[in-house]
């Protein structure tokens, strides 16, 4: 039982990274923005089909760009909607940011069709690993390695780098950060860029896993705001170590209760919060409060 | 201190812009306000899912009935005809909408159904609002068991005759069988009628995962499955769910290592998961490439590829054939009464003389034999998967016997 339970885990902290990805960009908005970003999941599925058409057209290696120009939409989309919503009712943000997720859906749906698309990881990444008891695939593996240096990266960037500094600066009060002399308007551009771009680099990840589908969002954006809520609002380590726990703890529901394999993050949400109301390394943000 | 503006308040610009956006579109809805006026259109109500993984399928449900209306140039007895498209959220939006077509667009029938969690609230909606429903997609057991009713007909091949006509053909693999079916009616279903069938043949079932819906990794469960090792996976998911499922066994290394059967796999399921990772023996009721389909089935098939340059799916072959008997009855009956398009369809007859297909007067299910297609051993076109292993039942004159009388499946008409 113990090799089943640990093939388990390993699968789990896979799923747990793409969620984190995914949580992580969703976070960084909410803290910068105070923008509940509901389309961010189909910035995931934006991802999934840059990289889907890249790859037809111009081979493996394009893939890459797959999440730039995620960003890139990410940027202008923040640009031409979501700045005209930092002063408004979070209630509207939510709204606009659900009819943004449609709006995209039903594009992917008008250019690629309703249909999923075939989309299967390279031939070079192909292939298990069996160590022992533990099996993984290269592919997940791959994965698992990108996702943890995308996270070392991410955080470094967030905590050593000038730009970074003023992220994490504005996140707390961005009107002492406008005094200052920096403009503003153009970090929370970049940031939101920045969020795009992490959901897009998931979805690249996921396109080989998943079907690459318009509605693939859906998969997406509910474990999100799972892993966001579990974690803390705000909180880089509480994403990261919220997203591998719901990953770990599905994976070992499909062991032992299968039907339960979906619900059972929402259970876990729940006690969570009975436990921690902020999450699990949440805190007070005045901001927020 | 300036008060903040209200949001509900326009300035006068964007009034001014929006005024003259609506006077430039209002004359564009005039050409077809004098239509209507000239010429009330038999309206017929669609009701497939327009989001969701289902979409997937439903698009070409959807392609097949309105090529079915355009082949007639749009007019059902000499009349203009119209589809109207509403969506099938959930049970109970589904319930809603098909309301709303009754009652707010008048339509005189409805096609559509396409998940079966949804076409069973749907045809008990059809009953109420006494509105003829032709079911073109669902397949659970109990629409046309014990959940019949005298407004709804079911085209799909119930789950429980696709699992008692697969069964000769999965039997040769063991009787070590995995399950893995979705949780909800169509998967709940196959489950059921496959595990009566194993137990008669004194298999054994060494796994039996109930899967939710949407489920976007199926590694931990493709884990349970390797460990078991079955001599046979017997799956029940639907739509991207098997796409997903497909796509996963592969990459992790398990494509030809257990055989995968399923019933009533869809071609967009397939055609989404690759060349490379697609897998397993099926039932389906249709392929655009079976040499033996009957010549206005083959025009159908050069017409959809033509329109959407693309082969059509059997879900396109669904949404055509259930709008074509439809539309035919309305003409055979020369009436847009309940009753009388019921009688019409009742009497409706498609397919060729070696291969009929027909409504069942008695439950109001379509007769019709299925095929058993497993994916190429190596694929070359990237449309065309499948070779169509047989035909079930093999004789035709088998076919009420294997779909049962509708008394032995519980359907007393309604």
């Amino acid at each position: 039982m113990l090799d089943v339970i640990l093939s388990q885990v390993a699968t789990g902290l896979v799923l747990g990274g793409l969620y984190v990805l995914i949580a992580i960009g969703l976070s960084i908005i909410f803290g910068l923005l105070g923008i509940v970003n509901f389309a961010h999941g189909s910035f995931f599925a934006l991802g999934a089909y840059f990289a889907l058409t890249l790859y037809q057209y111009f081979g493996w290696p394009a893939v890459l760009l797959a999440p730039l120009l995620v960003g890139v939409v990410g940027m202008a989309v923040e640009r031409t909607l979501i700045h005209r919503l930092y002063d408004k009712e979070p209630l509207i943000s939510l709204i606009v940011t659900f009819a943004l997720a449609l709006m995209i859906e039903a594009l992917l749906r008008l250019i690629y069709g309703g249909i999923g698309q075939p989309f299967n990881q390279p031939p070079f990444l192909s292939g298990i690993y069996l160590w022992g008891p533990l099996l993984i695939t290269k592919y997940r593996l791959t994965v698992f390695l990108v996702t943890m240096a995308l996270l070392v990266g991410l955080w470094a960037f967030l905590q050593f780098t000038p730009f970074g500094r003023i992220l994490r600066a504005a996140s707390r009060d961005p009107e002492m950060v406008g005094l200052l002399g920096i403009r503003l308007p153009r970090v929370l551009t970049a940031v939101f860029g920045l969020g795009c771009a992490l959901a897009g680099i998931a979805g690249v990840l996921a396109a080989p896993l998943w079907t690459v589908i318009p509605s693939m969002s859906e998969n997406a954006i509910m474990p999100a705001f799972v892993v966001v809520v579990i974690g803390g609002l705000g909180s880089f380590a509480g994403a990261v170590i919220a997203g591998l726990l719901v990953g770990v703890v599905t994976a070992l529901t499909i062991q032992f209760q299968p039907d339960a394999a979906n619900a059972v993050m929402y259970v876990f949400m729940a006690v969570i919060l009975l436990l921690r109301p902020r999450g699990l390394l949440g805190e007070r943000w005045e901001r927020f409060e | 201190m300036t008060e903040p503006k209200s949001s509900l308040v326009l300035p006068r610009r964007r009034a001014l812009l929006a005024a003259a956006s609506l006077a430039t579109a209002a004359p564009l809805a005039r050409p077809f306000i004098g239509n209507a006026a000239a010429a009330e259109p038999i309206k017929i109500g669609l009701l497939l899912a327009k989001t969701g993984d289902i979409a997937a399928q439903t698009e070409y449900l959807a392609n097949g009935t309105y090529l079915a209306l355009e082949e007639r140039g749009n007019k059902i007895m000499g009349q203009p005809a119209e589809l109207v498209w509403l969506d099938e959220p959930s049970p109970q939006g589904s319930q809603q909408n098909m309301q709303r077509l009754v009652q707010e667009n008048k339509v005189v029938a409805i096609l559509g159904g396409s998940l079966s969690s949804n076409a069973l609230a749907e045809q008990a909606t059809a009953a109420q609002l006494k509105v003829p429903f032709v079911c073109n997609n669902a397949a659970a057991t109990a629409m046309s068991g014990a959940n019949c009713n005298h407004y709804t007909f079911r085209l799909n091949t119930p789950v429980a005759v696709q699992a008692a006509m697969f069964a000769p053909y999965i039997m040769g693999y063991g009787k070590k069988w995995y399950f893995i079916t979705a949780n909800y009616a169509f998967g709940q279903d196959i489950a059921k009628s496959f595990k009566d069938i194993l137990a008669k043949a004194g298999g054994t079932i060494v796994g039996d995962d109930s899967v939710p819906l949407n489920t976007p990794d199926y590694s931990s469960f493709i884990l349970k499955i390797r460990q078991a090792k079955p001599d046979m996976i017997l799956g029940g998911v639907p739509a991207g769910d098997l796409s997903t499922f497909l796509k996963q066994w592969n990459e992790m290394g398990m494509k030809g290592t257990i055989p995968i059967c399923e019933i009533a796999i869809g071609d967009t399921d397939i055609w989404a998961v690759g060349q490379e990772a697609a897998a397993g023996l099926y039932t389906s009721l249709w392929w655009y490439n079976n040499p033996n389909n009957p010549p206005d089935e083959k025009a159908m098939a050069a017409e959809y590829q033509k329109k959407y340059g693309k082969p059509a799916a059997d879900k396109a072959w669904m949404g055509w054939i259930a709008a074509k008997s439809l539309f035919e009855s309305i003409e055979l009956a020369k009436s847009t009464e309940p009753e009388a398009i019921i009688k019409g369809l009742e009497s409706w007859k498609g397919g060729s003389a070696a291969n009929p297909y027909y409504w069942r007067k008695g439950d109001h299910q379509m007769l019709l034999r299925n095929l058993v297609v497993q994916v190429k051993p190596k694929i070359t076109d990237k449309w065309d998967y499948f070779d169509v292993k047989g035909v079930v039942p093999e004789n035709v004159a088998d076919l009420e016997t294997v779909f049962g009388s509708p008394e032995a499946n519980g359907c007393h008409m309604t």
